[in-house]
């Protein structure tokens, strides 16, 4: 994958925090200056990459590792300033709350001040490489349309003038890609298949790569006769299993990389560490 | 009648077919089950019996006493808003993009569209158990939160400083000028948006006391409710099912168990590979017994961790799809006599 800002989503529970730490790790350890960032919910990627917490403040976490998590108020006050070249405001909070509840009510504005901040890192070229750990599939076609809400639900002002250069900066398939995170199970599947096609439809955003998580390997034998042993049973589950994943796997248009399960794993950290093992280009 | 049961845990560890198991053994016990459901896999949905979309609870033809029905947010968003706002402005609200941008993105919007129906169905005391599978959340114990949580969006000082005012029902103009927080906002966002949303607010104002009479109601149900979390071995879910246990006793009782779904059995730990095992074979058998240790580690810690009873159910390649595959799910667990046996 050759984009400099991958938006890394999936149904929950699929791993997609483990797989954005794992994309962010191996990029770094071939020399390239990664920013992680923690578009809504923080605490998963943060976990896979070994830190408390994830701040608004960015901050090394590993060598080459830069991660941030998106805090509203903050980004906001960035998004006024940096964006609508508000000056530096005394006090953030009045405006804040203005903005937070019409927010909550405009579709489509805190969705841009979200992406705003992706986009606006991956602007800077600061950064070789931008991963974004983005909200679920369920919500993440309001923040890939956000751009695209607020041009139409406001006719007038800044923020609208703004949002061009962030739906050509999502739309350009060199710069910009969307993981998508899957298990060959039926509703992931459903669901990758449902973003998948809302995706190709408003062709806001390309799809770098489908991958799957999870994956076992053939069993490698035959399952043995005896499967009231644990040995037999073990081995009946994982025949079971992998035939389930393949019926599944052949339902999945356009997938890319498998990530194997992993056994025995007890750190998030070390999840990361492994899966980024695997993603490496041979 | 007994409280409602309420199925918590996060994303994708099998609460709605734990939920669907459930309402397969209380109903078979002879209770009359309503299971209230979220996002049914499409199999299940059928072993339930719900072959549509249906937010009306619909009773399973092979087992008359289990009743299912899934929750539409849209379809209950509606219903709120016509409950609670005089007919005018429920009229108003239900065309209003704003309403659909709220109900759809307010973080615990579907935790409280659920919340809704489990007490509507409640309220009508036709069952002796409902299950409810709450909705995913945005984490901990959303579901719980989300009623007193909108109220306070509704009625709070956010929106009625926009608004201008408390009295709800008449339509002021902003003044802008007056309001340099509101001057920024207008920059941005332009005059036009901010009055449109301004009369907006003004009729979801309309709601605030309805709302939070609800909401009362709905606390009373969770104070009598009981709570099982779901999850997996994976450190995320488990990560998730600790934080209910930290944050539930604040709102309600602590979880009564936790269910371990797919589940090895410890006996694998230990059990020797075959010697005529080929290599490939014992390699993934090894792998095998090194989860199932794992697993039981994670077991363990949560049981000293948190002095609960611990479920488990074990791991099947293929996910149940009909009423006799999803009952002996939980047959040995004696979960069913423990939360509705009396």
């Amino acid at each position: 994958m050759q984009q400099q800002l991958l938006i890394v989503t999936g149904k929950g529970g699929v791993g997609k925090s483990a797989v954005a730490a794992a994309l962010a790790i191996e990029a770094a350890r071939r020399g390239r200056k990664v920013l992680a960032i923690g578009m809504v919910e923080k605490r998963g990627l943060a976990a896979h990459l070994g830190v408390e917490t994830l701040t608004y403040e960015i901050g090394e976490v590993r060598p080459g590792i830069f991660a941030m998590g998106i805090e509203r108020p903050a980004a906001l006050d960035e998004y006024l300033r940096i964006v609508l070249r508000v000056p530096k405001l005394s006090r953030i909070g009045p405006v804040a709350r203005a903005f937070d509840a019409l927010a909550s009510a405009a579709p489509g504005i805190r969705e841009t001040v979200t992406m705003g901040k992706v986009l606006f890192e991956t602007r800077t070229n600061n950064w070789d490489l931008v991963v974004a750990d983005a909200p679920p599939s369920g919500a993440i076609g309001s923040h890939i349309r956000a751009p695209k809400t607020v041009s139409e639900l406001v006719g007038a002002g800044k923020v609208r003038e703004q949002t061009k250069w962030m739906s050509d900066l999502m739309a350009d398939r060199t710069r910009t890609g969307l993981v998508m995170v899957t298990l060959a199970e039926e509703l992931p599947t459903i669901e990758t298949a449902e973003t998948l096609d809302w995706i190709a439809n408003e062709e806001l955003i390309s799809v770098a790569e489908v991958i799957t998580n999870r994956i076992l390997e053939p069993l490698g034998a035959k399952v043995p006769v005896d499967v009231s042993s644990p040995m037999g049973a073990a081995a009946a589950l994982h025949d079971g299993i992998f035939h389930e994943q393949q019926k599944w796997l052949a339902e999945l248009p356009g997938r890319g990389r498998a990530l194997p399960y992993l056994f025995g794993v007890t750190g998030p950290v070390e999840v990361a560490e492994r899966l980024a093992d695997v993603l490496e280009p041979r | 009648m007994n409280g409602p049961i309420l199925v918590t845990g996060a994303g994708g560890v099998g609460k709605t077919t734990v939920s669907a198991a459930l309402g397969v053994a209380a109903a078979q016990a002879g209770y009359e089950t309503l299971v209230l459901t979220v996002d049914p896999a499409r199999r299940l949905a059928t072993a339930l019996g719900l072959d549509a979309l249906h937010n009306v609870p619909t009773a399973n033809e092979k087992l008359p006493t289990l009743w299912a029905a899934m929750l539409d947010s849209e379809a209950s968003w509606d219903q709120i808003a016509r409950s609670h706002a005089p007919p005018e402005a429920a009229d108003r609200l239900v065309n209003s993009e704003f309403f659909h941008a709220i109900t759809r993105h307010f973080p615990a919007s579907q935790s409280y569209a659920a919340a809704e129906a489990m007490a509507q169905h409640l309220d009508e005391r036709r069952w002796d158990v409902v299950i409810v599978d709450t909705p995913p959340a945005s984490g901990g114990i959303e579901f719980f939160t989300a009623p007193n949580e909108l109220t306070n969006l509704v009625g709070g000082r956010l929106f009625r400083w926009l608004t201008g005012g408390a009295i709800p029902g008449r339509r002021e103009l902003f003044n802008v000028a007056a309001r340099p927080a509101l001057r920024i906002v207008d920059i941005a966002l332009g005059s036009d948006l901010l009055e449109r949303v301004g009369a907006f607010l003004f009729d979801l104002r309309t709601t605030y006391d309805g709302l939070r009479k609800r909401s009362q109601d709905i606390e009373k149900y969770f104070r009598r409710s009981t709570t099982i979390v779901v999850t997996t071995s994976d450190p995320a879910p488990v990560a998730e099912a600790a934080r209910f246990f930290k944050e539930l006793p604040q709102v309600a009782r602590p979880p009564a168990a936790i269910v371990f779904n797919r589940t090895l059995p410890a006996s694998w730990e230990e059990a020797e590979i075959p010697s005529d095992a080929t290599r490939a074979l014992a390699r993934n058998l090894a792998l095998w017994a090194r989860e199932a240790h794992r697993q039981e580690t994670v077991r363990d810690e949560f049981a000293a961790r948190y002095r609960t009873s611990i479920v488990s159910i074990p791991w099947k390649p293929t996910a149940p799809t009909d009423l006799t595959s999803l009952a002996d799910l939980i047959k040995d667990t004696g979960l069913v006599a423990d939360l509705v046996g009396s």
